[in-house]
């Protein structure tokens, strides 16, 4: 009990941060509703402690502690199984627990456990397994304090609208690795006569209120994330920056970059004068065949033949195609201002 | 004249611009020629010009050119590397791409020249025509081309001659 307190207690820092945005959207009618809520949750609270009072009366501590050892494990497992997401689908697990499987238990269990009311419908068993979600319940009430009203008003409230693969996944990992050790405290606990019945009704009985609802869930849990869905901050804007960065990348490395690429690595130096080649001379590729060489090199081979050293072909300028028709002078100086165009 | 560097570049004057980097080109053809020679090939300066340089190729072995040692003129022009070196036999050979006054005909030091191309290029050219003469395209010496094609034998018989005569 104490132990599952603690582990609680250090996840609300993240479900606060969560829950801030989620309580923007809180209602004053869900407030009003969040205190009808909380005053009934005190009530079932204070049965379900006196219940559990009884419960440790009748039975020995060592139990009960071993009780709350499995509970922490399994928080425990849960914190470092799950993200912050986990912290508020078992708050939402919790609150729910309380008002959905005793009601659910009751018709199974009632017959062991002295029940009055609705909420203490359980068993002993069944009070100190649900006691320990109800302790999950207390800390996170008196943790968060009023800055949990939103969030409660959320789950109130926005449960239906969440998104089903979230329940899903907190539902599908917490009934699995919570049922055993319920059946395991109910068979312990509870004398022999009752552990068939129990572990026929309780052991039995939880799992299937819950199954049918962690299974729709669970199947809506394994589809991949939407990119659209608001739950995946981080992986969403990597997608989107690695289906960006390509199209730049192809749209950049057209046929002349992917050919240098491919052909030639980069000289330091010009093939043809062997001087250095700067930023310039290096960012400037006159053929498609890959082949660099200095803005000097390469207005003089312009000036004589204009074919490329590397393949031999000549230079593809359709300014100078074009003022080759006009005349010799102009080709000149078309073809000089064509090589800066392709420079820059 | 052989300043080399940025100096010439940005100077105006085209034929200082092509006369500092052809000088530096050349030099720095020399340097790659010293450090890594292509085989059976050596070439240099022939004096202190740095434009006129005297190349030794080896008949290549499986020849008749074999045991031969031939000498080449090679002569840089001044806007080298954009005009092709002029290479010349000062050995005399027997063969049909090379005329009597030892003009080579070969197409990279022709029209199918390249500034990027290296006197180590052209030396490893010429060594490639010892092994397999171009009878076909035009060559010099129809006669020795006619004799390559009909009757090998005789050819490398009097090319092995030439060579014992002239190249040894």
């Amino acid at each position: 009990m104490v132990s599952d307190s603690i582990t609680t207690a250090s996840i609300p820092p993240a479900q606060n941060a969560r829950d801030f945005g989620k309580k923007k959207r809180a209602h004053r009618s869900a407030k009003l509703k969040q205190c009808k809520l909380d005053a009934r949750r005190e009530q079932w609270l204070s049965q379900c402690t006196a219940k559990n009072k009884g419960c440790k009366d009748e039975n020995n501590g060592g139990v009960q502690r071993r009780n709350g050892g499995n509970r922490s494990l399994e928080d425990l497992e849960m914190n470092s199984r799950g993200e912050e997401m986990d912290g508020s689908i078992r708050q939402y697990r919790d609150l729910d627990s309380p008002s959905n499987s005793p009601t659910s238990e009751i018709g199974s269990v009632l017959d062991a456990a002295d029940s009055g009311t609705n909420f203490t419908g359980s068993s002993s068993s069944g009070s100190s397994s649900s006691g320990g979600s109800c302790s999950g319940c207390i800390t996170e009430d008196e943790e968060g304090g009023g800055e949990d009203d939103g969030c409660l008003d959320d789950w109130e409230a926005v449960a239906d609208a969440l998104a089903a693969d979230e329940d899903g996944k907190g539902q599908s990992q917490n009934p699995c690795s919570e049922s055993p050790p319920q059946g395991d405290s109910v068979g312990q606990v509870v004398s022999p006569s009752q552990v068939t019945d129990n572990s026929m009704g309780v052991g039995g009985g939880i799992p299937k209120p819950e199954c049918p609802k962690t299974i729709p869930g669970a199947s809506g849990n394994s589809r991949a994330w939407r990119p659209d869905d608001a739950f995946r901050p981080q992986s969403l804007p990597n997608l989107s920056k690695q289906q960006s960065l390509p199209n730049p990348h192809r749209h950049y490395g057209g046929g002349i970059a992917w050919a240098c690429n491919s052909a030639v690595p980069a000289p330091s130096s010009c093939p043809v004068c062997y001087e250095d080649l700067d930023f310039t001379d290096s960012s400037f590729l006159p053929c498609l065949c890959g082949f660099r060489l200095c803005l000097f090199c390469h207005k003089r081979i312009l000036e004589e033949d204009g074919r490329c050293p590397g393949c031999r072909k000549p230079y593809e300028n359709p300014a100078e195609v074009e003022a080759s028709v006009n005349g010799g002078s102009l080709t000149f100086r078309l073809a000089r201002s064509c090589s800066m165009i392709t420079r820059s | 004249m052989i300043s080399g560097g940025r100096g010439g570049k940005s100077a105006p004057s085209a034929s200082s611009w092509a006369v500092s980097a052809s000088g530096k080109r050349i030099q720095r053809e020399m340097a790659e020629l010293n450090l890594d020679p292509p085989p059976d090939c050596s070439a240099g300066p022939k004096g202190d010009n740095l434009y006129h340089w005297v190349a030794t190729i080896l008949g290549p072995q499986g020849t008749p050119y074999e045991g031969g040692i031939y000498f080449l003129d090679i002569t840089f022009p001044s806007d080298y590397p954009f005009k092709p070196p002029k290479v010349v036999f000062k050995t005399r050979i027997f063969h049909c791409n090379v005329d009597t006054a030892g003009v080579l005909s070969l197409d990279i030091l022709k029209d199918s020249w390249s500034p990027a191309l290296t006197i180590t290029k052209v030396l490893l050219a010429i060594r490639a025509i010892f092994t397999n003469p171009d009878p076909s395209d035009s060559p010099l010496i129809p006669g020795i081309a006619r004799l390559y094609l009909a009757d090998r034998a005789k050819h490398d018989e009097l090319a092995a001659e030439w060579t014992r005569r002239f190249a040894k």
